[in-house]
Formats: structure tokens, C-alpha cells, sequence
């Protein structure tokens, strides 16, 4: 019995905290407007959106995402490993990457409005700036990183030049390369939906926010959840994307 | 211009009679960052190894015993003397001089089979080859139904053989091994000891081992070399006739554990 | 002599890329080929930093009035997550049982974008500091709670183990053990949080407020003060950088045992 009640602790977390959220919302507040039930939002959101809608949002907000996320992941990349391999690049490149580093993303929204416009590219900009960071940081220093051990076993086995970089350094760079890969992904959400909410007609932070001034808070706290879900289940596939290639060597 | 044979020959074929398989001519080196007025870690080593002898260098930390081996390698350079192997001097790593370190030095993104392919490829085999290559050495180092599995799944003892076998698999003349078992615990470490003898007597090669175990040594050397440190230098040569597989009980090796242990001692 | 080169040439380059580099804008500008709206040259935005810092512009606030604003706001929103998280997670962190109830709800509100819950401020809030305090708080908190969560289950059981065999009382135990041995990755939760609450301010200052340094990048956006953005922008930096700096003094002084955490190790 007990052993049951320990095995499903999480999904009993979660019904609670849905319950008492649902109790306090109809006993306590009573008010939709203020804090709207779980089952509430649900009925409003259904009411009031359709899948079209719906869906147009998710697209255009997954697009945005990828696009940024993979400028990030090539430039990242390639860029951190190259000054990772060669030193001259490295004095010239990173002071610069140190330099604008400490500004965070968000920060970069009205530039990029000024410079780009209101449409797509803005948005992706500072989406790649912001996951770019990470993405760099980590390939540099696993690249910088690899065991000096695994350099002259190569060179025992007459390896060098630029195979060593591409049989040897750069893959064992990669445990780092996917941890910052992972970290990028993570942020590209936080500055998607702030760059929604702040300039956009289409996307899920332009849904929640418009929903807001419509009225319609269900709808709001549906758009919410619903941010975290997708970004909860991209995560997940790029977790078991990494687990199902470096992983299988290495601690990730 | 670095001295490499062509891709695919093996090296063996250099081997002359007459020629030592490795000649360390007055080798010495100073490191620059000792501070001025000590000692040098190696003074002037002299050391003439046969071919398919197996020598072992023996001595405390610090004693060079490493940097010895490494200049050998052809991964740091002398600041005095030089090495000839097969005659020729060295002036880099590769080119048929197989190492096998006291770290992991297994590749760990390569599953053991790969990493023994990555080392006989590099030699100019085809796939095929090095893939028959590679299980054949994995056996032939006792390793059965782990070709597939990826270092970090192998126990320290297994890994070092697929090291050894990854060694082999450059079809090397000169075998050099840094202290490889120095990380095992002691059963493994006397297991181990068995299997290289085994594979060195099933394939000919000459092996410079370093140790700091004198009963290692014993247990495995056609010639033990004793150096003492600052400045590194020869203290005790002593060839050992005893056949092999050879017992710790035996009132030579007894004998000898003693005297190598008074050479250590003195200094 | 080449050696004496060699000595100077990490600090030597960057400092020549960095003023190639300004040099470089300085001069695109006066050729005409960035436009000097969009790209003002540093010595324009070395000009509207004085401007900035004494007069205020555009709206007659001055640079430290908005530093100090968006400082507040930081504090005040971490305060308030540390001081709620910190114990709650200490909680949960001691029972196998609770972490494994909560550990759903504490990963999907971590993952919720903090500055999506800005609608919901708005309605709870209104548009005045609680919001924002919400929101940084509301950042701050779920990263707090995970990492002091994790921080007690990562405890050594060695340790545990060390202090029973020494008839430790439980409260002890808990006071000298668990907690200095739990501090390293609290301190390190805490440096994550604060980070967070730096992102989230910049967000959450850009709608509906008129203070901060978000609001005054935003602002002067609109008014075609690039210069100002762009100064506002490197003053964020300069505050974010700041802080880290000062955080790892704190921690340093509040551990004395753990080694720095200065780049690699041997």
C-alpha cells in the first residue's frame, strides 16, 4: 500500500496541486476574472479559440524558436571551437564575445526592433544572440578541456593536423558542446515569449498577452501552460536527442 | 620531413641484424622550468635494447623513468643525445611506435572495436581489414563480446586491454608502456602481467615498460634497468634468464627483489 | 624580449581588436556607410552617456535614477524568493518522499517562461512594483527551490554517516552538517536565481513602465535615441557584471573552505 503511494508520488503531487488550485479558485476567490479554475480556463480556451487559431500561434512562435535556435547552434559551434583550436583567433574573438556577453538578451529587443523592424527577423536575432552565449561558451571550453592524454595517444598513432581536430578534439568536445546546446535551447524560450509580448501580432506571447486585454484571463492561464508544455516537450526531445548520440558514451 | 614509411608496410620489416630495435644515446633533459642549479631530470642515459627484448625501467616517482620513456615516444624532445629505433633517429611521435598509457587513453565517444579500427586504419587498412583486424586483437588481448560496448563500459582492466590491443593494432616494431597497469587493483594488475606476456610471446615485440613495482619488473622483464633521480641515471642493469611463467617463491627472483631494493634504497 | 612579447600579447590583441574595432564604426559612420541613427558612433555614445548621467534624457530622469529603480527591483524580488525558497526547499529537500511529490510541479514551473505570467501580473498586481516584484520573485523562486532541493539530496552520506558515529544530535547534525554541506550549492542556486531575475527585469520593465532601464531602453527606442538604447544597453551589462563580481566575493567570503572557482582546475 505504502510502496503503491511512493511509486505514484509525483502524479499525487500533481492532482493536489490541480485540486487545491480548482477548491481555491471556486470557494476561495470566486472570481474568474481575478483567478480563473484550472477547468475554467480549459471551458474558456475552448470557447474562445479554434484549432486554426491555435495552431497558427504554436507554428509561427516552433518557427521562430528554430530559426534562432539553429543560427545559434551553427555560429556557436563552429565559432567556439574554432577559438578553441586556434589561439590567435581566440585573443581576437573572445574579448569581444567577454564584452557583450554580460548584456542580456532581452536587453538587445529594442536595438533589434531599430535595426530589423517589427517583423521575423528581430525576432530571431535576438533569439540567436541570446542562445548564441551558451552554445559558444561551452564549445570553447570543451574543446580547451579535452584530456591532453587523448592528444598524444593520437599522436602515438601518427594523427595530427587538422584530423586531430576533426577525429579527436572535436568529439570529445561534444558532452560540452550538448550541454550548451541544451542551455540555449532553454533560453530561446524565455526571450521568444518576452519578444512576443513585447512586439509581435502571432505567436503564443502574443496569444496570452492579447487574450489578457480581451478580457479572456482563462484563456491567458491556458496560453501559459501551454508555453511551458511546448517548451517542456522540446526540451524532452532534445534530452533524449543527445542521450541517444553522445550519451551513449558519455555522462550527459 | 619526419621519417614515416609508407602506409600499410609493416615496420617490422625495417628490423635489421646487427641494429638495435631501440638505441637511447646519451639522452638528457632539462626542463625549463627548474629553477637554476638543480639537477637534471635525466643526466645521460645510454640504453641498447635487442629486438623483441622485453626491458623494464624501474625507479621511484620523479625519477624520469617517464620522460624517458616519452622521449622515446617521440612526444617530448632531448635536450641532449638522441634516440635511434631501427637505426633511425626519432623526431616525432607515430611512425610505428605503439604506447600504451597509464590513464584511459581510450578514445571514449569509440566503442572498444572502433578504437582498435581508428589505430589500423590510420595505417592505410580498408574497413574490412581493420574490422578483421580489430577482432582478432581484442581476442587475441582476452576480450570476447565487448566489441560493441563503449570504454566507460569496460572495467580499468578491460580497458587497458583494449589499449594494448589499440597498441598492437599499428602493428608496431617497439611497444612502450607507461606504467599501464598502475591503476588496477593487484589481482587484476598479476592477471594482466600474464596476458602481456602471452600476447608479447604470440606476437614479438620489443617492449620498454615503466614500473615502479620491483616485483612487476621480475615478474616480467628479459632485462631490468634501475634509475635513480636527480639526475636520472642507471644504477642497476640486471638480466634475468629465469623462464617464464615465473614464481614469486623462486630464490633467484628473491634475490634479486633484494638487491634491486638496496639499489633503490641507497640513494 | 620575445618572451617579454609573449607576456603581453593576451592583453595586447584584444585591446588592438577593441580599438580597431571602434575606430572602425567611428569612421563607417562619418563616410556615411552605417547610418548614424541606427549605428551612432561611440563618440556620440560616449557624449549621450555624459548627457544621460547628469541631465537625463528623455523624459528628465537621470541614469543612476533608473539604475537604482531597476536595482531595487532585483533585490526586492530575490529577497523574497530566496527567503521563501530556502526553507521550503530544505523541507523538501530532507524528505525522499515530499521531493519526489513536488518534483513535477517544481520541473514544469520552472520551465513556464516567467515573463508569459506578465498578463497575470498585470490582473493580480496591476501595473505598479508588485507586478515586477512578482515576476523577478516568481523567476528567482523556482530556480532557488530546485537547486536547494538538489543541494540537500547531493549531500555525501559519508558525512552522515561520520557525524552519527560521533553521536551527533539530529539538530546538529542538520546545523553542522547538512546545511554547511549543503551551502556550496545553495550559494551556486542563488548565483543562478539572480541571474534569472536579471533577465526577467529587463522583460518585464519594458511594458507599462516608464522607470527602469529597461523601460529606458524601450522609451528611447521611440523617440529615435539609439544613442540612449545603446548606452542603456551597456549600463545593463555594466550592472550585470557588476553583481556576478560581487556575488562571488560574497560567496568566497561566506566559504572559506571551497576553493576558488576560477576557471580550470589542474
Amino acid at each position: 500500500m505504502t510502496g503503491a503511494v511512493d511509486r505514484h508520488a509525483g502524479t499525487i503531487g500533481v492532482v493536489a496541486f490541480v485540486l487545491i488550485w480548482e477548491l481555491a479558485a471556486r470557494l476561495v476567490w470566486r472570481d474568474p476574472g481575478v483567478l480563473p479554475a484550472p477547468t475554467q480556463a480549459l471551458a474558456e480556451a475552448w470557447t474562445v479559440l479554434t484549432w486554426d487559431v491555435l495552431l497558427g500561434h504554436v507554428g509561427i512562435s516552433l518557427f521562430r524558436i528554430l530559426a534562432g535556435f539553429s543560427i545559434a547552434a551553427v555560429l556557436g559551434m563552429a565559432l567556439g571551437l574554432a577559438c578553441g583550436w586556434f589561439r590567435g583567433l581566440s585573443l581576437a574573438l573572445r574579448p569581444l564575445v567577454e564584452l557583450l556577453r554580460p548584456i542580456p538578451p532581452l536587453a538587445w529587443i529594442p536595438i533589434a526592433i531599430v535595426w530589423f523592424g517589427l517583423g521575423e527577423p528581430s525576432k530571431i536575432f535576438v533569439i540567436a544572440l541570446g542562445a548564441f552565449f551558451p552554445i559558444f561558451t561551452n564549445a570553447y571550453r570543451g574543446i580547451t578541456m579535452v584530456s591532453p592524454v587523448l592528444f598524444r595517444a593520437a599522436r602515438t598513432m601518427d594523427v595530427d593536423g587538422l584530423r586531430l581536430l576533426w577525429r579527436v578534439a572535436v568529439p570529445a568536445a561534444m558532452p560540452d558542446m550538448a550541454t550548451g546546446l541544451r542551455v540555449g535551447f532553454g533560453l530561446s524560450f524565455g526571450i521568444l515569449v518576452a519578444a512576443e509580448l513585447i512586439a509581435a501580432e502571432r505567436g503564443m506571447g502574443h496569444l496570452i498577452m492579447e487574450a489578457r486585454q480581451l478580457g479572456h484571463l482563462g484563456v491567458s492561464i491556458f496560453g501559459i501552460l501551454l508555453i511551458g508544455v511546448v517548451s517542456m516537450l522540446a526540451d524532452h526531445q532534445l534530452g533524449a536527442a543527445i542521450r541517444r548520440t553522445v550519451g551513449r558514451w558519455a555522462r550527459v | 620531413m619526419r621519417d614515416v614509411p609508407s602506409q600499410g608496410q609493416a615496420f617490422v620489416a625495417d628490423a635489421r641484424p646487427g641494429v638495435p630495435a631501440i638505441d637511447i644515446q646519451g639522452v638528457g633533459k632539462t626542463f625549463a622550468t627548474d629553477p637554476v642549479g638543480t639537477a637534471p631530470v635525466l643526466g645521460s642515459i645510454d640504453l641498447s635494447i635487442r629486438d623483441n627484448e622485453f626491458v623494464v625501467l624501474l625507479g621511484r616517482s620523479g625519477c624520469g623513468k617517464t620522460t624517458l620513456l616519452n622521449i622515446v615516444a617521440g612526444l617530448e624532445a632531448p635536450t641532449s643525445g638522441q634516440v635511434l629505433v631501427a637505426g633511425r633517429p626519432v623526431t616525432g611521435p607515430g611512425g610505428g611506435k605503439g604506447m600504451v598509457f597509464q590513464q584511459n587513453a581510450l578514445f571514449p565517444w569509440l566503442t572498444a572495436r572502433a578504437n582498435v579500427m581508428f589505430a589500423a586504419e590510420n595505417r592505410g587498412l580498408g574497413r574490412g581489414e581493420a574490422t578483421l583486424l580489430a577482432s582478432d586483437l581484442l581476442r587475441l588481448v582476452g576480450l570476447e563480446g565487448v566489441d560493441a560496448k563503449y570504454p566507460a563500459e569496460l572495467s580499468g582492466g578491460m580497458q587497458q586491454r583494449v589499449a594494448i590491443a589499440r597498441a598492437l593494432a599499428l602493428d608496431p616494431a617497439i611497444l612502450l608502456m607507461d606504467e599501464p597497469f598502475g591503476a588496477l587493483d593487484e589481482i587484476t594488475r598479476n592477471e594482466m602481467q600474464d596476458e602481456l606476456l602471452r600476447v608479447w610471446q604470440a606476437r614479438q615485440k620489443t617492449v620498454l615498460f615503466v614500473t615502479h613495482s620491483i616485483w612487476e619488473a621480475l615478474m616480467l622483464a628479459d632485462r631490468v634497468v634501475v634509475l635513480a633521480s636527480r639526475p636520472g641515471r642507471i644504477v642497476l642493469e640486471q638480466e634475468i634468464s629465469a623462464l617464464r611463467p615465473r614464481s614469486r617463491s623462486s630464490l633467484p627472483l628473491v634475490a634479486l627483489h633484494e638487491a634491486i631494493w638496496e639499489a633503490l634504497r641507497e640513494r | 624580449m620575445g618572451r617579454r612579447l609573449h607576456h603581453w600579447l593576451p592583453l595586447l590583441v584584444p585591446t588592438l581588436v577593441f580599438v580597431v574595432l571602434l575606430g572602425s564604426w567611428e569612421w563607417a559612420v562619418a563616410q556615411g556607410w552605417l547610418r548614424r541613427l541606427l549605428f551612432p558612433p561611440p563618440t556620440k555614445l560616449f557624449a549621450s552617456a555624459v548627457e544621460l548621467a547628469r541631465d537625463g534624457v528623455p523624459l528628465g530622469k537621470t541614469l543612476l535614477d533608473h539604475l537604482l529603480i531597476t536595482i531595487a527591483r532585483i533585490f526586492g524580488g530575490f529577497a523574497a524568493a530566496v527567503a521563501l525558497a530556502i526553507p521550503l526547499g530544505l523541507v523538501i529537500g530532507a524528505s525522499p518522499f515530499l521531493d519526489r511529490m513536488m518534483a513535477p510541479i517544481v520541473g514544469f514551473c520552472r520551465s513556464v517562461a516567467t515573463l508569459s505570467l506578465l498578463p497575470l501580473a498585470l490582473v493580480w498586481f496591476g501595473i505598479g512594483e508588485a507586478s515586477k516584484i512578482f515576476l523577478i520573485g516568481y523567476g528567482c523562486f523556482w530556480v532557488m527551490l530546485s537547486n536547494v532541493i538538489a543541494a540537500m539530496r547531493l549531500v555525501d552520506p559519508v558525512l552522515l554517516r561520520a557525524a552519527r558515529t560521533m553521536d551527533t544530535k539530529p539538530l546538529r547534525t542538520f546545523t553542522h552538517v547538512v546545511l554547511p554541506a549543503a551551502l556550496p550549492r545553495i550559494a551556486a542556486g542563488a548565483r543562478i536565481a539572480l541571474g534569472v531575475g536579471f533577465m526577467v527585469i529587463v522583460g518585464a520593465e519594458m511594458i507599462g513602465t516608464t522607470m527602469g532601464l529597461g523601460a529606458l531602453i524601450m522609451e528611447a527606442r521611440t523617440f529615435y535615441r539609439t544613442d540612449v538604447t545603446m548606452v542603456g544597453m551597456v549600463t545593463i551589462g555594466l550592472l550585470g557584471l557588476a553583481i556576478s563580481l560581487s556575488l562571488s566575493q560574497l560567496e568566497r567570503r561566506l566559504m572559506p573552505w571551497m576553493p576558488a572557482h576560477s576557471g580550470a582546475g589542474p
